[in-house]
């Protein structure tokens, strides 16, 4: 519970409006994308200044009350889940696109910004912000540059962190800083932009991005390649690149996922095969008619049955919005899921789902895998019920198993694009060594020193 | 334990979230409001919370539950095919049933809307003081408080005669054609009371293409503002009545120039049945239920050749607003396309996001109307795009309103209903 004198200077900051305590509200703001992680706030604030961020901040800070900065709650690790209570601090209503500077090939933009707005906004003047988070329809560009998200195009592109050019932040005590800057080249001092991406909203609030863009590629080729074993699937996605093509996105759907998906809405995807990659090529004309037949030869070359090159674009969106569909195919199907984000070093890809199959055996347990197969980023997701407690049990010694092999064995890290948050927190010891942990202690410790910034979360 | 029947009813289609926040981009109330409680997924969470026996219906949450306009562009758009529409009426239901409806809605659904005659009459009090009231443009008047909290607003004239008093019971079809087939006409409120030429004209229209059409005195009000607003028995009293006045008609079809009445009366079997005896009942109702539009493309299979265009619209552009009540409950977006790229003369000009809900919702815009013109406030940006000279529709609910805010916005374009453009 908040003092009445916080709520009401808190409505004196951002007005009546802004301010919710009605319990209705509480509840929610209690959750994000994730199952269950719940937790209530005390006071939702939607700031629409960095000005009145700061003053916001000043006063948790003087009063020592948690706040957990949120954008479109649709992170799935409980990183904008209020997990000591205290104030959520939400960026919904502030999210003006400032300025496309088209010379430049920047935009600068506040941090409640729908991704998909400013997509829409960009093509506008054709341009486009790469990184390609699935969850376009519902993340701001805060959230996005606090979990350093990324998505199907991080192949090629790369993810959030390369097109950050500077970020203006509001500290736990309310300073404005400003971090990097407008340019492409920057060796000011340490590189502390790059501890905020990511950050998960424990160091700072984001007010302001400066972001890096691209020109809208003018043409695009997708093919959907046909695997009888996932495995080797896995093979055709180094054996692309390493023969010279690099496409935008490379993404992985099992046999499992195939055959939700053309439950959900058939699209004609082959029921008996074990695994499909779609990839998508982008880029000049002609360079993408030429890129196409290249990975169809080499796929081929490699092992693949059969790969199809979209003729038109309608069925080339027919294949990725199966690829979306898939997420909720899986979501629809247990009562709980651990979508894990483990991600491994492409070259590991095959070994790692072998041994997916082999814990799935172990345990006898339903792994799915429908993946960022391009950036060894495979979401292998373990289906189970919490009712069921000897499923249920089986299914957490699964996901121990998964994050083990591939954190361990082969060579990869827990989380690729999800973040850390509350879910992932219990392995971030066993994976992270002591000395680095207690430097993200020391980090914290000196930007935020009485620990109000979302505590909780990522090595607490 | 509380009895949390209605909510149980529709516990399966609220567990199919997975909290992925998409919806919020489609939500035309989150667009203004920006809160997780405006949007399906927030909605949903708290409707579950009820169903956990973790929350009560308190003044707030009825306020959540009722801001919704029942769109259906979260359902439309939701990987996992949430139902949130069902969700939301069953949840208004239950709350129905715990707290009763509010005083107004408890006189206005029961005593004025479910009694045609009571409707009538209370209609036509209003119109003999129409002439008191100050004339905005041609024959619109601002109005009375219709239902209180109606509010100021352009509403349409009430017409001198209604629709029932003019229609005859059944209708030949013209030039001593043989008759294809019969059809049961369904006027629904507005175009009895605010658009009976409408009514004439799509009975006009039947009748040359060869339909006998059969006009049932006792059809009743198809209940969409009384069982969305969760009012299930009284919904269920009107569909039983009007499934009683086609009963014994032998008809192929019935029609109707509304699409929201033609999507609540197929809609029964979704949102109202109690036992299994009313499933089936309502289940085997809507098969004959068509919306004018589909019945006349894909039914009746006008060629494109027959529909001639009005005079009075030679030469003018159009665009088209999709209903939430054709496009997103039905399914039906082409065939009204189809209707209007055959009039020769006319030019059709799509308008961005022509599927926006045009803010209305049903009784929503009696207890929101300022959030109703905010969001029709987008919609009249994609008007204005187009530089339409008319605005064209299927559903008198969305003419309304869509009137009400060309006006409000002072812009030029008329309404109309794609029907009164055809010959
Ligand atoms: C169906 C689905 C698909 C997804 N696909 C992808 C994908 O392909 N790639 C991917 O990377 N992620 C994906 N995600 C995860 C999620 O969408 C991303 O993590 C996204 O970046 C979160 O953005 P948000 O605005 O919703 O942030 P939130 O969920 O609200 O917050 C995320 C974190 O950022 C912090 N935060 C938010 N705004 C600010 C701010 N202004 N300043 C400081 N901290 C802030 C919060 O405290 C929290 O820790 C997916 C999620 C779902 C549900
Ligand atoms: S889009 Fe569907 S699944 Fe996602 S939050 Fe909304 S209702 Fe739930
Ligand atoms: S039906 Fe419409 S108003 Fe209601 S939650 Fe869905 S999108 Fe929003």
């Amino acid at each position: 519970m908040l003092k009445e004198s916080v709520i009401s200077e808190l409505q004196k900051i951002v007005g009546k409006d802004n301010v919710l305590t009605a319990p209705e509200a509480l509840k929610a703001y209690s959750y994000d994308g994730t199952t269950s992680w719940i937790h209530e706030p005390d006071a939702v604030v939607f700031p629409t200044t960095t000005d009145e961020v700061s003053r916001i901040m000043k006063l948790a800070n003087a009063e020592k009350i948690p706040v957990t900065p949120r954008g479109g709650g649709t992170n799935v690790s409980g990183g904008s889940v209020p997990w000591l209570g205290g104030i959520v601090m939400t960026m919904t209503k502030f999210n003006k696109i400032l300025r496309v500077d088209k010379e430049n090939l920047t935009a600068t933009v506040e941090p409640g910004v729908v991704l998909q707005d400013l997509t829409m906004r960009l093509a506008k003047d054709g341009l486009f912000f790469p990184p390609d988070p699935q969850s376009f329809l519902g993340a701001t560009m805060g959230g996005i540059i606090s979990e350093n998200a990324g998505g199907p195009a991080g192949v090629k592109y790369g993810v959030t962190k390369q097109y950050i050019l500077g970020i203006e932040v509001v500290l736990a005590n309310g300073d404005i800083i400003h971090l990097g800057g407008r340019t492409l080249k920057n060796v000011v001092g340490y590189d502390l932009l790059h501890i905020f991406i990511s950050g998960e909203g424990t160091l700072g609030v984001i007010t302001k991005a400066e972001l890096k863009l691209n020109p809208l590629p003018q043409a695009r080729k997708t093919l959907c390649v046909v695997y009888d074993d996932v495995a080797v699937a896995g093979e055709g996605v180094f054996r692309v690149l390493e023969n010279g093509v690099i496409p935008c996105k490379i993404e992985m759907i099992d046999n499992w996922v195939i055959n939700r998906i053309e439950e959900m809405m058939p699209i004609g995807l082959p029921k008996d095969a074990d695994a499909c990659l779609l990839f998508e090529v982008d880029g000049m004309p002609e360079v993408v008619e030429k890129e196409a037949e290249k990975i169809a030869e080499i796929t081929k070359k490699y092992g693949a049955k059969e790969a199809r090159i979209a003729p038109n674009q309608d069925e080339a969106n027919k294949y990725w919005l199966a690829r979306r569909a898939g997420f909720a195919a899986v979501f629809g199907k247990a009562k709980q899921v651990f979508a894990e984000d483990v991600t491994v070093p492409r070259g590991n890809i095959p070994a790692f789902i072998k041994k997916i199959r082999e814990i799935a055996k172990t345990f006898d347990v339903e792994i799915v895998v429908l993946g960022h197969a391009g950036d060894g980023n495979l979401h292998p997701a373990v289906l189970t019920d919490p009712a069921n407690k000897d499923h249920y049990e089986r299914a957490l010694k699964a996901v121990d198993a998964i994050i083990e092999s591939a954190a361990v064995e082969f060579g990869g890290v827990l989380s690729g694009e999800h973040g850390i948050g509350l879910e992932k927190k219990k392995f971030m010891r066993k994976v992270t060594e002591p000395a680095v942990i207690n430097m993200m202690k020391g980090i914290k410790a000196l930007i935020d020193p009485n620990n109000i910034m979302n505590p909780g979360k990522i090595w607490e | 334990m509380k009895d949390l029947k209605e909510l149980k009813k529709i516990e399966q289609f609220s567990d199919q979230c997975m909290k992925c926040g998409f919806c919020s981009f489609f939500c035309p109330v989150y667009q203004e409001e920006k809160m997780e409680t405006s949007v399906a997924r927030g909605k949903n969470f708290l409707i579950k919370e009820v169903l956990a026996g973790r929350q009560e219906f308190t003044p707030e949450m009825g306020d959540i539950i009722g801001k919704c306009l029942l769109c259906k562009r979260c359902a439309a758009n939701c990987p996992s095919k949430t139902q949130i529409d069902r969700v939301v009426v069953g949840a208004r239901a239950q709350m129905v049933k715990e707290k009763g409806l509010g005083a107004i809605k408890n006189f206005a659904f029961r005593k004025v809307m479910a009694n045609r005659k009571a409707f009538g009459k209370y209609a036509r009090l209003m119109q003999k003081f129409q002439w008191m009231m100050p004339t905005t443009e041609g024959k619109i008047k601002h109005l009375p408080d219709f239902v209180k909290g109606l509010g100021k607003r352009n509403f349409p004239a009430l017409s001198k005669t209604f629709l029932r008093d003019q229609v005859k019971p059944v209708y030949k079809p013209q030039n001593g054609q043989q008759a294809k087939m019969r059809v049961g006409f369904f006027m629904g409120c507005a175009m009895d009371f605010v658009y009976p030429e409408l009514g004439l004209k799509i009975i006009d229209f039947l009748t040359r293409h060869g339909v006998e059409v059969v006009v049932p005195e006792d059809q009743n009000c198809c209940g969409a503002a009384i069982y969305f607003s969760g009012d299930l028995e009284t919904g269920r009293m009107l569909a039983d009545l009007n499934i009683k006045a086609y009963k014994d008609l032998n008809v192929d079809y019935i029609v109707t120039g509304c699409g929201t009445c033609s999507s609540t009366l197929k809609d029964y079997q979704k949102y109202l049945p109690d036992n299994e005896d009313q499933l089936q009942r309502y289940t085997e109702f809507e098969k004959k239920i068509k919306d004018s539009t589909e019945f006349i493309i894909d039914i009746l299979k006008v060629p494109p050749e027959e529909f001639k265009l009005k005079k009075e619209f030679e030469g003018k552009t159009a665009t088209w607003h999709d209903p939430c009540h054709l496009i997103r409950y039905q399914n039906i977006k082409d065939q009204p396309r189809a209707i209007l790229k055959a009039l020769k003369g006319l030019k059709f000009v799509e308008m961005p996001n022509a599927d926006l809900c045009c803010g209305m919702g049903g009784s929503f815009s009696v207890y929101h109307y300022d959030l109703t013109k905010k969001i029709a406030l987008k919609k009249m940006d994609g008007i204005k795009a187009t530089g339409a000279d008319i605005v064209v529709t299927a559903c008198p609910g969305c003419m309304i309103n869509l009137l009400d805010n060309v006006l409000l916005n002072k812009m030029p374009q008329k309404v109309h209903h794609l029907l009164e453009l055809v010959e």
